[in-house]
């Protein structure tokens, strides 16, 4: 039995007009390839690779220890409190290494960010621009995968971060000034900026990261 | 060279491996991209993200079902997930604009079949519309759709079905051109 929304004829015709819904051109295969390599490329800089992941969170731990220490060495009852935080600083050994990592990422694209809203309201060089935000995308992609979103907080301001982005890497001439207008606007409403200074450490990263995000 | 060997070659760090594997499939992903972006530079995204993740994953690649499947799965989670993040951006700034066109008139021209197709397939559920275009428009079996999409067979089916008759009835007006 035919259900009610068969129709063969429609069907027929709907396989071949819609052919020409969203038709693409012949796949761009070279300059996608370049993207991806250029990519992966960054990603290996961004990325620490595993000898440094040991580095860092040695020296992690060590400012951290330090700062234990100090912080104890002003307690009263310090032979009560420190087991509790050592416990604590060992668990936080492989977060810290990734908000590192995180912590590096977010000035480069609270820098970029500042930088692009100041040019918005002048001459904007959107090429430049979209040049550079394609490549904080793929890392904030990365990051987004990475255990540094597992903090919801981090997710929040990683996927507002990875929209704006998305818009500026579109963005092509210098005749985009008024989608750089809308894209700063957007920027002002979800208080991106101010999101990404606060999650920011203002000291040096390791011995802040704590309640840096 | 089969596919299996060409994997294992990725897997061992060899670049020419990843590059062949990429030539074999950027043809429909990109295509899968566009057709469901409308854009070429998303869709480009999206084909450099999808092969990212690919490559960065391979080693969870198990190879019970064919590559080609497990790779549309990323695909669609991709665009999906990609498409998603720009519709709010994009309500964002359609919430802007609306601001200062208040007071404004439209007139807009009777649209064409064409046209007409085209704003019928955008108002589909996503569901729908991802279903529809991969089936009809690209060609890919129901199997391969509910694998991509992690949903049932029949599933696929039946919104195959439904986008069909939302479609018959959005463009009614039009039905000599296929009752013919």
């Amino acid at each position: 039995m035919m259900d009610q929304h068969e129709d063969p004829k429609f069907e027929q015709w709907l396989k071949g007009a819609a052919k020409s819904y969203h038709s693409p051109r012949a796949t761009p295969r070279e300059e996608i390839w370049k993207r991806i390599e250029d990519a992966r490329r960054s990603k290996h800089v961004i990325e620490l690779r595993p000898w440094m992941r040991w580095v860092v969170a040695a020296a992690a731990v060590l400012v951290i220890g330090i700062g234990i220490g100090r912080w104890t060495a002003h307690q009263p009852s310090a032979a009560r409190v420190t087991p509790v935080a050592a416990t604590e600083a060992d668990s936080t050994q492989p977060d810290v290494v990734y908000q590192v990592a995180a912590t590096q990422y977010l000035s480069r694209a609270e820098a970029f960010l500042t930088g692009f809203r100041a040019d918005a309201q002048g001459d904007a060089h959107s090429a430049r621009f979209a040049s550079q935000a394609r490549d904080l995308l793929t890392t904030t992609q990365l990051m987004l995968d990475s255990p540094a979103a597992k903090d919801p907080r981090m997710r929040s301001l990683l996927e507002d971060l990875e929209l704006v982005l998305v818009q500026i890497s579109q963005l092509g001439t210098a005749q985009d000034r008024h989608d750089a207008d809308l894209i700063t606007q957007g920027m002002n409403q979800s208080n991106v900026l101010p999101k990404l200074r606060s999650a920011i450490p203002a000291g040096p990263v390791p011995v802040r990261t704590e309640g840096a995000l | 060279m089969d596919e299996s060997q060409l994997i294992a070659r990725v897997r061992a760090g060899d670049s020419a491996a990843e590059r062949a594997l990429y030539d074999t499939h950027v043809d429909r992903v990109y295509r899968l991209a566009f057709r469901l972006a409308g854009d070429d530079a998303l869709a480009q995204d999206f084909t450099q993200e999808t092969f990212i993740r690919a490559f960065d994953r391979l080693g969870s690649f198990r190879g019970d079902a064919a590559f080609s499947t497990w790779l549309h799965t990323i695909t669609t989670t991709v665009v999906l997930n990609g498409l998603r993040k720009v519709k709010r951006f994009r309500q964002r700034e359609t919430d802007i604009d609306d601001a200062h066109e208040i007071g404004s008139v439209h007139h807009e021209a009777e649209p064409d079949l064409k046209a007409r197709l085209k704003q019928a397939i955008d108002a589909l559920p996503e569901g729908y519309r991802t279903v529809l275009l991969m089936h009809d428009v690209e060609g890919y079996t129901h199997e391969e759709i509910g694998a991509a999409l992690g949903v049932e067979t029949g599933t696929s089916k039946a919104q195959l079905s439904r986008a069909r008759g939302k479609l018959r009835v959005a463009l009614s007006d039009f039905a000599g051109e296929w009752v013919r």
